[in-house]
């Protein structure tokens, strides 16, 4: 089966990313580390700049991040502060600049100790998003942060750049959901690890170049489906993914879920689609509104109410008609973990699905619990 | 299990449990999960319950049976450590200097007068030694670490249990502890049914599987 990407990183999307990066760097791009899908990589394409990803996923740098951390905070700020701490994150030691939201009050309290290392500037992110005056109060913090990148870097993002870098991210995001809706197909033709590949490979690649692949990417699927080259069996559970961004040691739900022989035909996650689902306005006159008004559309669960949330789980569902949705809480997020309780009865009720919650951490000790757990969810009929 | 693959034949095998892979490793056959064993078991010998809780060593598990199909309907299982689980009483036992009985004994005849308030084995044995030194009588003691695991079968069961569930089926290892089953009966103010040999109720599970398996290829 042909590949979906034809390079050297097959098995390492990380690293076909910070290749992105690297490329971009050296060819004079200021490189601005994100925590999150709120942080408006448009302003930074405008610059001239590449985001990067700064979410760690890796057990690894947890001890060393204990040594200043509470333990029992979120594993994904764990880990990427460890990661700051040791000195062994690629992407952060690349950056030029971090920026941050105020998406997650562990993350927020997080930013003020790693300051010290970048020029950081975080964006206070309103998370009542359908009230009054949330959008205008978030367009002033999209406007900040291209301030604080125009004083940092001594340059200006003029609007032409910014309706240029909409133009360009909506078209790659339209291509992006283009190749996730290949997972509606069953037997499946694309696998989590592609989707994976794909939603990691976007985040800091643009332009002509990585419009080319996605294009590519989609030839390459069109072409398994219509010559029946399936990823999974006819019989295959489906399985749908949703909940807290994964990635590394986390991915052993989802390896768990392959190994009971059932097949990922979608990931909801941060680490997935979120990112890539909607796009911004083009030609408004007022590109920061447009991306102020898209961002706040982003449904995650720190925002209440959450809508967005349902919306996208009904059309997903309605899509990928999974037989079991995983709902995957990293331990010690809130937000997601209340949220869960709606999730699951609407996931339950109003969609006739089979729904399984998972609170997790990056360390493997729950391993043989999770097995059973998911094993006994897709042996439900 | 390699004494099992010389002395007995079988048409079919079906494991369970959490060592279902290495036994269909070594002695091949099927495996299915102890929840699903759990589930076929208290279909066929208790077609009217649709409520099962589980306290086996290293996990609890509550779920809910749709009686119509005998499929499982939902689970739910206890957080990845070994809190609310019968490892729980080995532990309390062991700070105690109780045996398991003993401990059950104790519990029987204690009174409410203290509270326990920690699930976790370790923070809970710092309890227990506080409460022994301040003079709490043993068998108080001993009600209160049963009263502590009481509190998370209740919240576990009440995630899967409806308003019109009748009887609970009560099975693995914990289900042999008379004091936990009286206290759960209370509780829930329902008939509380433990089967004759509770730890077993797994490996019936899997056995009632395999021959509904042999029925249905036979067809």
């Amino acid at each position: 089966m042909t590949p979906l990407f034809n390079d050297d990183f097959q098995e390492f999307p990380l690293k076909r990313a910070l290749a992105q990066v690297v490329g971009k760097r050296e060819a004079g791009a200021k490189v601005i580390g994100a925590y999150c899908s709120y942080a408006p990589v448009e302003v930074v394409w405008a610059m001239g700049g590449v985001p990067a990803v700064l979410c760690a996923f890796s057990n690894a740098p947890i001890p060393k991040a204990e040594e200043t951390l509470p333990v029992n905070l979120c594993p994904l700020i764990k880990s990427s502060f460890g990661f700051i701490e040791l000195k062994t994150c690629p992407f952060f030691e690349l950056t030029d600049a971090v920026v941050g939201e105020t998406t997650c009050d562990g993350k927020k309290k997080m930013f003020e100790l790693i300051q010290k290392h970048r020029p950081l500037y975080v964006m206070d992110l309103p998370q009542c998003p359908t009230n009054e005056g949330a959008v205008a109060y978030w367009r002033h913090s999209v406007n900040g942060f291209k301030q604080f990148l125009e004083e940092t870097f001594a340059t200006t993002i003029s609007d032409a750049a910014l309706e240029e870098s909409i133009r360009e991210c909506n078209r790659k995001n339209r291509l992006v959901k283009q190749i996730f809706a290949f997972g509606a197909c069953k037997p499946a033709v694309i696998t989590w690890q592609e989707m994976y590949a794909v939603a990691t490979y976007a985040m800091s690649a643009q332009g002509p170049e990585a419009i080319a692949q996605l294009e590519e990417i989609i030839a390459t699927l069109t072409a398994r489906r219509e010559q029946k080259l399936f990823t999974s069996k006819e019989s295959a559970k489906r399985v749908l993914i949703t909940g807290c961004p994964v990635g590394g040691d986390v991915l052993k739900v989802l390896k768990l879920v392959d190994e009971e022989g059932a097949a990922i035909v979608g990931l909801d996650s941060c680490t997935g689609l979120k990112p890539y689902a909607d796009v911004t306005e083009e030609g408004s006159g007022d590109p920061l509104l447009a991306i102020a008004k898209r961002y706040l559309q982003i449904p995650c669960a720190c925002m209440t109410p959450n809508t967005g949330r349902f919306e996208v789980l009904k059309q997903q569902v309605e899509a990928l008609k999974p037989d079991l949705v995983i709902d995957l809480v990293l331990q010690s997020c809130h937000t997601y973990n209340v949220e869960t309780v709606k999730v699951e009865s609407y996931v339950r009720e109003d969609l006739g699905t089979n729904y399984l919650k998972v609170v997790t951490d990056f360390s493997q000790q729950d391993l043989g619990q999770l097995k059973t757990r998911i094993a006994a969810a897709l042996e439900m009929n | 299990m390699s004494l099992i693959r010389e002395q007995y034949t079988w048409d079919l095998l079906i494991s369970t449990g959490y060592g279902r892979q290495l036994a269909q490793k070594v002695l091949g056959g099927d495996v299915i999960t102890e929840i699903k064993a759990y589930t076929t078991a208290a279909h066929h010998f208790h077609p009217e319950i649709d409520t099962v809780i589980d306290l086996g060593g290293q996990d609890t598990k509550a779920l809910s049976i749709n009686l119509s199909s005998g499929q499982l309907h939902k689970f739910e299982m206890n957080d990845k450590c070994s809190a609310g689980t019968g490892k729980f009483f080995e532990m309390m036992a062991g700070s105690l200097g109780l045996s398991l009985d003993e401990l059950v004994t104790e519990a029987l005849r204690g009174g409410r007068s203290v509270e326990i308030n920690s699930t976790c084995t370790v923070f809970a044995e710092s309890e227990v030694v506080t409460l022994l030194t301040s003079g709490v009588a043993l068998a108080d003691i001993a009600r209160a670490i049963h009263e502590a695991l009481l509190t998370k079968l209740v919240s576990l069961l009440s995630k899967v249990m409806r308003s019109d569930s009748g009887a609970i089926l009560f099975v693995g290892g914990g289900a042999k502890n008379r004091a936990m089953v009286q206290l759960l009966a209370e509780a829930l103010n329902r008939q509380i049914i433990v089967p004759e040999y509770p730890d077993f109720y797994g490996a019936y599970g899997a056995a009632i599987h395999a021959i509904q398996s042999i029925r249905q290829e036979s067809i």
